[in-house]
């Protein structure tokens, strides 16, 4: 077992010599005011054999849980993916990978809509076959929080005497995002979580100990420096391997990054919210100040967004490609959508969990310029300093319910810069390199994301209190079971009075028919009797 | 008024104006609002023709559910620019052959003057509902000029090009099927059931009987039909495979879309489909009973006789009246058979019963729209009671209008003037 705890602090001057004491085989912790990331290296040998044997039909499986509850990032830690459960997935060859769903059911919730990999993963469109990165399938489901994970870690990797172990998987109940990181190349599980702040906003107290020879933990108090090259971070302060260091370890390194924050000249927020009523055809709206929509560097620069939706609502593709269209919802372009697309059917025979977009959204100078050339009239509403980007969503049919309406979590979609890199930049020498995210295997390897930082409402641009999740719930309009009782019926009365009502009118008709056509005795009685058999044989 | 009808030409003039407007409308309606004039069904015709245009099949295009005849018939549409519209005008155009046609049954077969046939031709041809729907690019009006054409080529007695026109209706859009019955049944060829009766051959045998009911006509209409159906599906087969017969046919039989419409059966499909609720009986697999006994049974075989253009209203009415799925486009279908019902109906001699037909048909409309915008845009359940009473509503009022056309054409005499019509096919 590896272990690698970094601490990054957010303001650099408040790291003083207290915080930290160097016993012999451990280091103590005190009071400190930081980030925590905590990385955990297992060989499949140290591993329950259920896990390693769910493990043992993957080629790749990579977890991403994200919280709900919005936080603030600090370099290298800013990549971020809606909140809830992602999984992004390659199975061994030939493998039906059949128990990976009954373990992300168990570990995770066991409602999952999970019928095997193959049923409920939706496949990742595929940039280049050579150079793919990405795992070819991709899950999600919304999370609220972790505590079957905490439980089940609690029984399957604790003693019941280690309450050392017991209180770090308690911890993980108030982690921002959660990463576990398995390939068979290196038939190792790495688990990663990250806090943005010690739980209850307080500060960290830890003690960090080596209880085993042939284990090593590593641990880093560290700060974001200014970095000499635009494209790279640059992070001091010290480093300690527990039980081998006596002192700790100045030290200063810098590297290139796959994510960045945005620059504080343009540091902003975005909410997401749906416009009201929401009828079956929700708009999802993105709101960001629109001074701050600046790219973030020297490089060729778009603003994108990622939507995760469940199989309720789904994107149709077709809707985009209209020029006047996208820019009075102010996007460029939808890039992809993959996933469930279908455009009819009822969410309940959808094996899907659901599908996943990326959208390029316009800028407000992009717009301006393109809305010189034609009439500004529409643009002159929206020129506040609120820039709205909308997304049109579509609602499946969804199963009655008593009541009339089914609540629908929604999560919010991760807003970012993608900026293409200098040639010859290595992202994979970054220590904290984060990918398999959904939307980096969508770009290419070189590509850097400048991350805009949701935010429910506690940005300084808007009045709203601060509070509320990355979760929008919509409240979708279903069949009413308390009154199901007389459809049935009533449409078989309707449908059979309606089919006997006309059938009385030909019947009655026919007969007064034939009167003139007798009298004529054209046809004559044989005629007529042939014509009303034939109608009592059907 | 009366100037403007005796003069086809003004009427015609009229007709391609009103279509010319509403297409030049709609162009610039699409080039400067995001809001589209154009019927997102032609958007998926056209991307269809693209993708055939490159080679690869119609199907690739999500939703397209026709045959890949009418994304060969816009093929010019993958030629960029105006010639986008190409389709618009070939429905347009489509529309006003049909209402020519129209024109030419009500004067020739109907032996009406052409004041009163133009009259009765504007209900198509000056309908602002027929122009706009064709001219926002949906692809009913071809519809409309094959079933008129092949009730002109019936009354023409030019029964092989009829054959081949009710084949190719099938094979375009299933439903014209229901005209099988009627026209077999219109084709009795009494004359030679006379000639029988004359040569004393007995009347009741099973065997003369079905001899004398396989007369020519219905042969020739059976093949010619049958060839065509069968000649255009092999076809197609042989170059699409099984998306073409998955989704111009099986689609229709078998679809699992129960997003709200004027159907009757709307409300009890989305509560029998969805999962954890259980029907008692599954009456819902039944629901083509009611629908293909009276569009293709009770009534042709009743009514077939006498008027066939009246009776094939009144099927089509049936049809979409009891069908699964009911939207404002398939009212085409029927509409198109209205100018020949009309000059003879109660609707029309008593205003009072026609007045009414229409403005409970409207307001049958109107009362599920309502409920319908609230569910759509507003995002009140709405689909109990509100939706699936003005389903059953506008069902009931439908249900009445036929009672009343079915009743109409029963009370008829049966024409004299087909037998009289000379054969040009035997």
């Amino acid at each position: 077992m590896k272990q690698r705890i970094t601490y990054l602090l957010r303001e650099p001057d408040e790291l003083r010599t207290e915080h930290l004491e160097v016993t012999g085989k451990s280091l103590i912790i005190n009071n400190l005011k930081a980030a925590k990331e905590h990385r955990l290296t297992l060989s499949l040998s140290e591993l329950p054999n259920e896990v390693s044997e769910v493990l043992r039909q993957c080629h790749e499986l990579h977890i991403r849980w994200a919280s709900q509850d919005p936080y603030t990032s600090i370099p290298p830690f800013v990549s971020r993916v809606s909140p809830g459960l992602h999984a992004f997935f390659t199975p061994r060859n030939n493998s039906k990978a059949d128990s990976l769903c009954p373990w992300l059911k168990k570990i995770f919730h066991p409602e999952f809509k999970c019928e095997s990999p193959r049923e409920t993963f939706i496949s990742l469109p595929i940039l280049s076959e050579r150079f793919s990165m990405s795992s070819a399938l991709q899950y999600h489901q919304l999370l609220p929080t972790l505590s079957r994970l905490v439980s089940y870690i609690k029984s399957e990797f604790c003693s019941r005497h280690d309450s050392t172990c017991q209180e770090h998987a308690s911890r993980l109940l108030s982690a921002s995002y959660i990463d576990m990181d398995y390939n068979a190349i290196s038939h190792a599980l790495v688990i990663n979580a990250l806090w943005n702040e010690a739980p209850d906003g307080s500060s960290w107290h830890d003690r960090i100990e080596r209880t085993r020879d042939d284990e090593t933990i590593e641990v880093g108090i560290l700060s974001n420096e200014t970095p000499e090259e635009p494209e790279e971070l640059k992070l001091g302060g010290f480093l300690v391997v527990v039980g081998d260091d006596d002192t700790p370890k100045a030290t200063r390194f810098s590297f290139p990054s796959r994510h960045y924050p945005l620059p504080l000249s343009i540091s902003t927020t975005y909410r997401t919210t749906f416009k009201r009523p929401t009828g079956l055809h929700p708009v999802m709206q993105l709101t960001l100040p629109r001074a701050s929509l600046q790219p973030p560097s020297k490089a060729r620069c778009s603003l994108h967004t990622y939507l995760t939706l469940p199989s309720a609502l789904f994107i149709d593709k077709y809707a985009f490609s209209d020029a006047l269209t996208l820019r009075s919802l102010n996007l460029a372009a939808l890039r992809t959508v993959y996933g469930e697309t279908d455009l009819e059917a009822p969410d309940w025979v959808i094996p899907k969990f659901g599908s996943a977009a990326l959208f390029e959204l316009a800028t407000p100078s992009l717009a301006s310029q393109s809305t010189s050339l034609s009439t500004t009239r529409g643009t002159a509403v929206k020129d506040t300093d609120i820039w709205t980007v909308e997304i049109p969503l579509h609602l499946r049919y969804l199963p009655p319910t008593s009541g009339g309406y089914t609540p629908l979590a929604v999560p919010w979609p991760v807003v970012f810069w993608a900026c293409t890199a200098d040639e010859g930049t290595r992202m994979v020498v970054n220590p904290f390199d984060r990918v398999n995210l959904g939307y980096d295997g969508l770009f290419g390897d070189r590509t850097m994301f400048y991350h805009v930082p949701p935010s429910p409402g506690n940005g300084t641009w808007t009045g709203r209190e601060a509070e509320g999740r990355l979760v929008e719930t919509l409240q979708v309009p279903v069949l009413d079971l308390r009154q199901a009782w007389y459809v049935e019926w009533g449409t078989v009365v309707a449908v059979v009075v309606g089919t006997a009502w006309v059938c009385w009118k030909l019947w009655r008709g026919g007969r007064m028919g034939e009167g003139p056509r007798l009298r004529e005795g054209r046809g004559g009685r044989g005629s007529s009797a042939h014509k009303s058999l034939a109608l009592h044989g059907f | 008024m009366a100037r403007f009808f005796s003069s086809p030409s003004l009427v015609f003039t009229s007709a391609i104006s009103l279509r010319a407007v509403l297409l030049v409308y709609g162009l610039v309606q699409d080039a400067y609002s995001p809001m589209k004039y154009t019927d997102i069904d032609y958007y998926v015709f056209t991307d269809a023709a693209r993708y055939i245009s490159r080679g690869r099949s119609p199907y690739m295009r999500d939703t397209y559910r026709y045959t890949p005849l009418l994304a060969w018939l816009i093929y010019p549409t993958t030629w960029g620019g105006r010639w986008f519209a190409f389709g618009k005008v070939l429905f347009a155009s489509g529309d006003i052959i049909a209402g020519w046609l129209i024109l030419l049954i009500l004067r020739s077969s109907k032996k009406m003057p052409t004041e009163r046939a133009s009259k009765f031709a504007s209900i198509w041809l000056l309908n602002p509902m027929v122009a706009q729907i064709s001219t926002r690019g949906s692809s009913e009006g071809l519809l409309g000029v094959i079933v008129t054409a092949l009730l002109w080529a019936l009354l023409q007695r030019r029964i092989r090009l009829a054959g081949f026109l009710l084949g190719f209706g099938v094979h375009f859009k299933i439903y014209p099927f229901i005209y099988a019955a009627s026209i077999v049944w219109w084709l009795d060829g009494e004359d030679r059931e006379a000639t029988a009766q004359a040569k004393g051959q007995p009347q009741d045998s099973l065997l003369s009987r079905f001899r004398s009911f396989c007369n020519a006509d219905r042969v020739v209409l059976a093949v010619y039909s049958f060839l065509t159906f069968m000649v255009l599906n092999t076809i197609m087969y042989k170059f699409y495979g099984w998306p073409f017969v998955q989704n111009s046919f099986l689609h229709h039989l078998t679809r699992i879309d129960h997003r709200h419409n004027f159907s009757p059966y709307n409300i009890l499909l989305y509560l029998s489909a969805s999962p954890g609720t259980h029907s008692s009986l599954r009456l819902e697999s039944l629901a083509f009973l009611p629908q293909i006994f009276l569009s293709a049974v009770a009534i042709p075989l009743t009514l077939g006789k006498k008027d066939l253009a009246s009776t094939m209203l009144a099927q089509t009415f049936a049809f979409v009246t009891f069908n699964k799925v009911c939207t404002s486009q398939y009212f085409l279908w029927y509409l198109v058979f209205l100018p020949f019902y009309l000059p003879d109906s109660t609707l029309l001699h008593r205003p009072s019963t026609g007045l009414t037909a229409l403005i409970l048909w409207v307001v049958g409309q109107a009362l599920w729209l309502q409920q319908g915008y609230q569910l759509e845009f507003l995002g009140r359940s709405t689909f109990l009671p509100g939706l699936w009473t003005a389903s059953i509503i506008f069902f009931l009022i439908n249900i009445w209008i036929l009672g009343a056309i079915v009743s109409d054409v029963a009370h008829r005499d049966r024409p004299r003037n087909v037998a009289a019509v000379p054969k040009k096919v035997i």
